[in-house]
């Protein structure tokens, strides 16, 4: 089989999960059939001995002024000169939303195949990508009909694994000289409060109409507190005020696919289950039996999630 | 300023789907369809710029598309206030691709010349999210992605990008490509008296041949839909003290889901 390369997404040094999460897919792949998992990794940092870590055989860097925070333009480019110079026969990209905008710049600057937000990968003497269409109801299996193709993955679509060895560290001429971004990032804001991500988290807990007041969304929080997990949200309750656009969960909201996603006072409709249903074990919470979201769901609890939640809150604390 | 809007009739999110079992072919023919709801942010947001300039500012909703998407184009586009559209249709591009899609709606753009470039941030039937940023690479213009604020200054944009536990600020020269999210603005719904009145607006149907273009041969091929992997029954657990079904809830996601 041949090498598969997977983009090593970081801001401010900090790799994202999703990275890991490909090394670790590419390299059961790769054990299984050959080939090598190479990390590509823009900026400034050797991150070697932790992709080694987590499946990389190799990891090759680029580094300097141009390269240090993230440009889209640049960042395209550099991996243009990464393509063109090692040819890997597959370029993972995590589904984020710097992936989301290098994957397809990347592709169409080299007329590549593009597989967008993908949750399974396989190998059978050529590539087979597995992603939901229509709002999760819906798997389509991709052929790549070239090489290299640039494939999406879904943050949490993998696990994580530890493997031996450390990778070794090669770096690569991005070939920058010249190359003048048109559009510049001139700010970047993080929210205040540093919870949880949504598309990273391994837990959330979301909320929705059945919280009957803003107010109540506290409840939520304090569940996602005591779990350690991301606040999530309805759109219901975003349109209404409640909460920032940032916590939608769904379509018009972010596509999350935690390992537990509890769902509070939400009925399930198809907007927002396209955003979770690729999660691995979902709790529903809700009083109406015939909520929808009891379809979808793992465990359900048919009761007032005024009643529930704060037990819930309890045992959760009391767990070791 | 010319504003040109890039826009998809994709299924109604409600539509439902019957798949049996795994099937090479999708049968879409008993869709409802509605305009891609990210697309009405670039409608609403091209409609907004055109009011605020005045006098000398077009917007052209393009699309690429059979006959039916015309329905979508005129009340949802022309009957809010687009001046006019271009529908590219041909039957080589029935199950075009996003990059074969980009491919063309690049080749109706550099023809005409436009400032500004608005589309959603992605279409919510394939989700790719691709049509848009590769629009900008092959025309070689700069594109802010997931915009929920727009400026535009003398010959500039700024524009507000949702990024993971964020934002960013983007900006850069026109022409630009904006794929636009959520936030943007809100997009208004057409009056009757203008729906009419979008049947007098120009729509201009072009075929590839129109373009100077051959079909783009495919990248990728779709070897089958399936069903979403199946689910076991809900476990709903019974008490009639919601505390302690709350604590066999946590029980179970700790001892049998081994998830928390």
């Amino acid at each position: 089989m041949p090498n598969i390369a997977v983009f090593m997404e970081q801001r401010d040094g900090e790799i994202k999960k999703v990275a890991w999460q490909m090394l670790s897919k590419a390299r059961a792949l790769t054990d299984a059939a050959g080939g090598e998992v190479w990390g590509v990794y823009l900026g400034d940092g050797d991150p070697a001995a932790e992709a080694g870590r987590r499946g990389a055989h190799k990891v090759f860097t680029a580094g300097g002024e141009k390269l240090a925070a993230y440009n889209c333009e640049l960042y395209t480019a550099a991996l243009d000169a990464f393509l063109a110079q090692h040819q890997p026969d597959l370029l993972l990209v995590g589904a984020t939303t710097m992936g989301k905008e290098l994957a397809p710049r990347l592709a169409a600057r080299r007329g590549l195949p593009c597989i967008s937000d993908s949750v399974d990968l396989q190998w059978n003497d050529g590539w087979t990508v597995r992603r939901p269409i229509l709002a999760g109801k819906c798997y389509t299996d991709v052929v790549p009909q070239t090489a290299p193709a640039v494939v999406g993955i879904r943050p949490n679509a993998f696990p994580l694994a530890e493997f031996d060895g450390a990778a070794a560290t090669e770096t690569f001429d991005p070939g920058l000289d010249g190359v003048e971004p048109k559009a510049v990032v001139k700010e970047v804001r993080q929210s205040e409060q540093k919870t949880v991500e949504l598309t990273e988290a391994e837990i959330i807990v979301s909320g929705g109409r059945g919280l009957k007041e803003a107010e109540n969304y506290k409840l939520i929080e304090e569940l996602a507190a005591a779990l350690g997990a991301a606040a999530g949200a309805s759109r219901a309750i975003v349109d209404a005020g409640w909460v920032d656009h940032s916590h939608q969960v769904g379509q018009t909201g972010k596509t999350v696919s935690p390992n537990c996603y509890i769902a509070v006072g939400i009925s399930g409709a198809i907007q927002h289950l396209a955003g979770m249903s690729s999660s691995k074990c979902i709790v529903a919470i809700n009083k109406d039996p015939n909520a929808p979201i009891f379809k979808a769901a793992d465990y359900g609890i048919v009761a007032d999630l005024f009643q529930v939640v704060p037990p819930m809150i309890e045992a959760v604390k009391n767990l070791d | 300023m010319k504003i040109a809007v890039l826009v998809k009739q994709t299924p109604d999110s409600e539509t439902r789907i019957n798949l049996p079992g795994p099937v090479p072919e999708l049968d879409d023919s008993g869709f409802s369809r509605v305009l891609n709801p990210y697309d009405a942010f670039a409608v609403e947001e091209a409609v907004q710029i055109k009011e605020r300039l005045g006098e000398g500012t077009e917007a052209v909703a393009i699309t690429v598309g059979p006959e039916r998407v015309m329905e979508t184009i005129k009340k949802d586009c022309l009957a809010v206030g687009c001046d006019r559209a271009i529908r590219v249709d041909d039957p080589a591009l029935a199950k075009a691709e996003p990059l074969a899609v980009a491919r063309v709606l690049a080749k109706v753009l550099e023809r005409d010349q436009y400032d500004l470039i608005l589309c959603g941030k992605q279409a919510i039937d394939d989700d790719s999210a691709q049509v848009g940023v590769m629009v900008a690479e092959l025309l070689n213009l700069p594109h802010a992605a997931v915009v929920t604020a727009l400026e535009l200054g003398d010959g500039t944009f700024t524009a507000t990008c949702e990024i993971e536990g964020g934002q960013q600020v983007v900006t850069g020269p026109l022409p630009a490509v904006i794929t636009c999210q959520k936030g943007l603005n809100e997009p208004r719904l057409p009056s009757l008296p203008n729906i009419m009145k979008a049947n007098m607006k120009p729509v201009e149907v072009l075929s590839l041949a129109d373009l100077g273009m051959e079909a783009p041969a495919p990248t990728v091929t779709v070897t089958s839909y399936s069903p979403p992997p199946a689910r076991g029954e809900c476990k709903i657990i019974e008490n009639d003290d919601p505390a302690e079904a709350a604590r066999e809830l946590v029980r179970l996601l700790r001892e049998e889901a081994k998830v928390i």
